[in-house]
């Protein structure tokens, strides 16, 4: 198609078949079904991979007027090859390499990978480090839902919805500044115990600013959650049955807001939640609105966690005798301790709650070297991608970016 | 004078004339004036100047004006904004001004940015509409009156400016037709949609008041204002309100626009200055529509005398109304979420639409017990 052509009439010309120029796109699709929708009644529209939400995703539309008939994601934008990095580190450097995935669920993703070594070194760990632990596992889980909340707000053009819960999450980042050094990826968590104890005026730090959270969500609740605009474009919208979000392998609190009481915290307790007195959020109302509401809950549940831990925490040491005979600080000996750890042979699977849902790791040792022969990261972005994209159907094309901040769904995480 | 075969002279001095007989009354500024007006050449400028249709249409309430709410509502926006969501806005512009020129460094950052012209457009319309739409932009404004201040005096004031409002839509939808891509075509079909959820409730709206006062006329309509508008006809004013948001793309019905879903609509191809002048068009409306609503309902430019600044007073009061009126408007930007294309269409059909109505009827009574 020249130019000069396509200027000198001037009537609207309908290009039945793709411009040869865009056969060079990549686009993950056959050819034929987008040369179908072009001859359809059917419009195809590309959202991403540059888009406002978290990270770099497309999704590729069939819309049928405004209503969505089908959509295919290209996920794979952010994919970092995060299984074939961790076959060339030690175990102890595969640490902040396995963080990165979701940044600020740092905490969660730590824990489940030094869980695995610990089943496979049969390490026990200290109380007071279990504790701490839980304190910076449950920080992880309410600073991604408050990260999730923002998303979804500026997805319905909510930028104080937006403002908000990033202001709040502060605080988390400066709970994690004061126990652990760092403001997101922490690193913190290590097998047989934490790198270091955290004294007692930083314990009441956290402690404090959990009643700082709870007060400063109050006008977040007022401006966003209760908003008759946010409720409007959320509820019943992006509808997902007990039984489809069963059969679409859902996972946390988008399988809970589904009406299924699952949580890994509770089915398989590691660390001390089995002692602990919270309960698992559920809604039955499986739309839009109520995914959004299970992590409003959650947090809540996640603050009275955090309070019970500070209060009962023990005395003692932070770090397993099997590994060092200073209990209290690991510097210094990190590397002569833990760098030539060698697992013995096997396959060490852990299930983890990560604040989007369950997070599978799965370390498979040749019980000779110092590395990993396999790691296998199955995160909950990537397991609940299918579910995703299954709400969409019957949508409208605005309900897409609803639905996108339900889920907060987030490509880093997913493609890892 | 007589060089090239016409009497230069004589049509500066008929104009000259026409001017001088006509000039805005500023007794603060009379020395001044007529000092200046001793002056050759400057008398002219002076005289066309305080000329009235033309201080109307250029000065105040018209193009100075308008651009002195722009450079004002753009930066108070953001800092009210700013300030609901815990933060400070803009501030490094200007800093002993607390970034107040802002907007204005904007501007010129847009008027010295490349303007990219895909080849999918149409160049013709796709670089002439956002020009051209300043049309039904500035006519109306010679028809708003301010006191003594007017561009055309028309008994049929109030019907032009609501058809000429009416008309800035469909420059949005050809802006998107001429941009000819996916997310233009969508944002453009849901500006049409929206143009007619909103466009009849507004029409209603207006003819009531044109009952209340029994006239088209704003002169008759800010005379009989002894009790203002807003309380002869509430339901008008309430459905006047929601549709300035609705008109001008205000958050919770700022579809057509969406950014986060088809990025800026109809207007996403455009870059430079050619996006600066799209961007600013939902609120130069926003500017006629209160214009409009202050003489309307809020009892136009009566209520302040000052006798020193003479004629001045109207404009200056009209001017005043409108901005602190879409100054307190432009807060539901940091309160709202945003409606899909269905519901706000709903909501323009039934709720809207009826209220409009019943505000309509509401109007006859009171223009009747009048």
């Amino acid at each position: 198609m020249g130019k000069t052509d396509y200027y000198d009439e001037y009537e609207i010309q309908v290009h039945l078949e793709p411009w040869s120029e865009l056969e060079s796109l990549f686009i993950p699709i056959p050819s034929k079904y987008v040369e179908e929708i072009y001859r359809s009644e059917d419009f195809l529209v590309l959202v991403g991979p540059q888009h406002p939400g978290s990270g770099h995703m497309r999704l590729i539309v069939r819309l049928h007027g405004d209503i969505i008939k089908e959509v295919i994601p290209d996920p794979g934008y952010v994919h970092r090859g995060m299984e074939k990095l961790a076959e060339n580190r030690t175990y102890i450097q595969n640490i902040p390499l396995v963080e990165r995935p979701a940044i600020m669920d740092a905490p969660n993703y730590n824990l489940g990978y030094v869980r695995a070594i610990e089943d496979a070194l049969e390490i026990d760990v200290p109380e007071r480090a279990k504790y701490l632990r839980t304190i910076l596992a449950e920080l992880g889980r309410i600073g991604t839902h408050l990260y999730d909340a923002a998303i979804l707000a500026i997805f319905l053009g909510h930028s104080t919805g937006f403002m908000y819960p990033f202001a709040i999450r502060e605080l988390i980042c400066e709970a994690f500044v004061r126990m652990t050094g760092a403001r997101v990826t922490t690193s913190f968590i290590i097998p047989g115990g934490v790198r270091k104890d955290v004294p007692e005026n930083v314990l009441k730090f956290v402690y404090d600013a959990t009643f700082e959270i709870e007060r400063r969500l109050k006008p977040f609740e007022r401006i966003f959650i209760h908003n008759p605009t946010v409720f409007a474009r959320l509820r019943n919208v992006g509808t997902l049955s007990k039984e489809d979000a069963i059969r679409y392998g859902l996972v946390g609190p988008f399988l809970r807001a589904s009406g299924v009481e699952y949580d890994v915290r509770k089915v398989e307790p590691y660390e001390v939640y089995d002692r602990l007195d919270w309960d698992i959020v559920v809604a039955d109302e499986c739309d839009s609105y109520y995914r959004f509401l299970v992590r409003v809950n959650e947090v809540s549940q996640s603050l009275k966690i955090i309070r019970q831990c500070i209060k009962d925490i023990p005395e003692g040491r932070v770090i397993s005798e099997q590994i060092s005979e200073n209990g209290k600080e690991i510097r210094g000996e990190l590397f002569d301790k833990l760098a030539n750890v060698v697992l013995p042979k096997g396959e060490y699977t852990t299930l983890t709650e990560a604040a989007r849902g369950s997070l599978i790791y799965t370390l498979v040792s040749d019980g000779e070297s110092n590395l990993p022969y396999r790691l296998r990261i199955v995160t909950p972005g990537w397991l609940y991608l299918r579910g995703f994209m299954e709400s969409l159907k019957g949508g409208r094309l605005a309900d897409l970016q609803a639905i996108y901040g339900s889920f907060g769904y987030f490509p880093p995480e997913a493609d890892r | 004078m007589d060089v090239i075969g016409i009497d230069i002279f004589g049509i500066v001095s008929f104009l000259f004339n026409i001017f001088k007989s006509n000039m805005l009354n500023i007794p603060l500024l009379k020395p001044l004036i007529d000092f200046l007006m001793g002056i050759p050449i400057l008398n002219l400028i002076v005289a066309l100047v305080l000329w009235r249709p033309f201080f109307g249409v250029v000065i105040l309430p018209g193009l100075t004006g308008l651009m002195l709410y722009l450079l004002w509502i753009v930066y108070f926006e953001r800092k009210l904004a700013a300030r609901v969501q815990w933060r400070v806005g803009p501030i490094e512009v200007a800093r002993p001004l607390r970034g107040a020129i802002q907007a204005l460094a904007d501007g010129i950052r847009y008027f010295f940015q490349e303007v990219i012209v895909h080849r999918e457009a149409h160049t013709p319309y796709f670089v002439q509409l956002p020009i051209l739409s300043f049309i039904p932009i500035l006519l109306p404004l010679a028809f708003i009156p301010a006191g003594a201040v007017v561009g055309i005096r028309t008994p049929y004031a109030l019907p032009l400016t609501v058809a000429f409002i009416s008309l800035i839509p469909i420059f949005v939808i050809a802006i998107g037709w001429a941009s000819n891509s996916r997310f233009a075509f969508i944002g453009s079909m849901r500006e049409a949609f929206m143009y007619f959820a909103y466009e009849i409730p507004f029409v209603l709206a207006a003819i009531s008041m044109v009952y209340v006062y029994g006239s088209g006329d704003l002169y008759v309509a800010v005379e009989k204002q002894t009790i203002p508008g807003i309380l002869l006809n509430p339901l008008a004013f309430i459905v006047y309100l929601i549709v300035m948001l609705m008109a001008t793309s205000r958050l919770p019905f700022e579809i057509p626009e969406a950014d986060q879903e088809i990025a800026f609509g109809p207007f996403v191809e455009y870059s430079g200055i050619l996006f600066g002048l799209v961007m600013v068009l939902a609120y130069e409306k926003l500017y006629l529509m209160s214009l409009l609503f202050v003489i309307l309902f809020l009892g136009g430019w009566s209520g302040v005398e000052i006798p020193l600044l003479g004629d001045l007073v109207a404009p200056l009061v009209l001017f005043i109304k409108a901005v602190v009126v879409i100054s307190i408007l432009v807060i539901v930007r940091a309160v709202y979420a945003r409606y899909r294309l269905d519901q706000a269409i709903r909501f323009g059909w039934s709720n809207l639409f009826g209220l409009s109505v019943a505000s309509l009827i509401f109007g006859i009574m009171v223009g009747w017990l009048m």
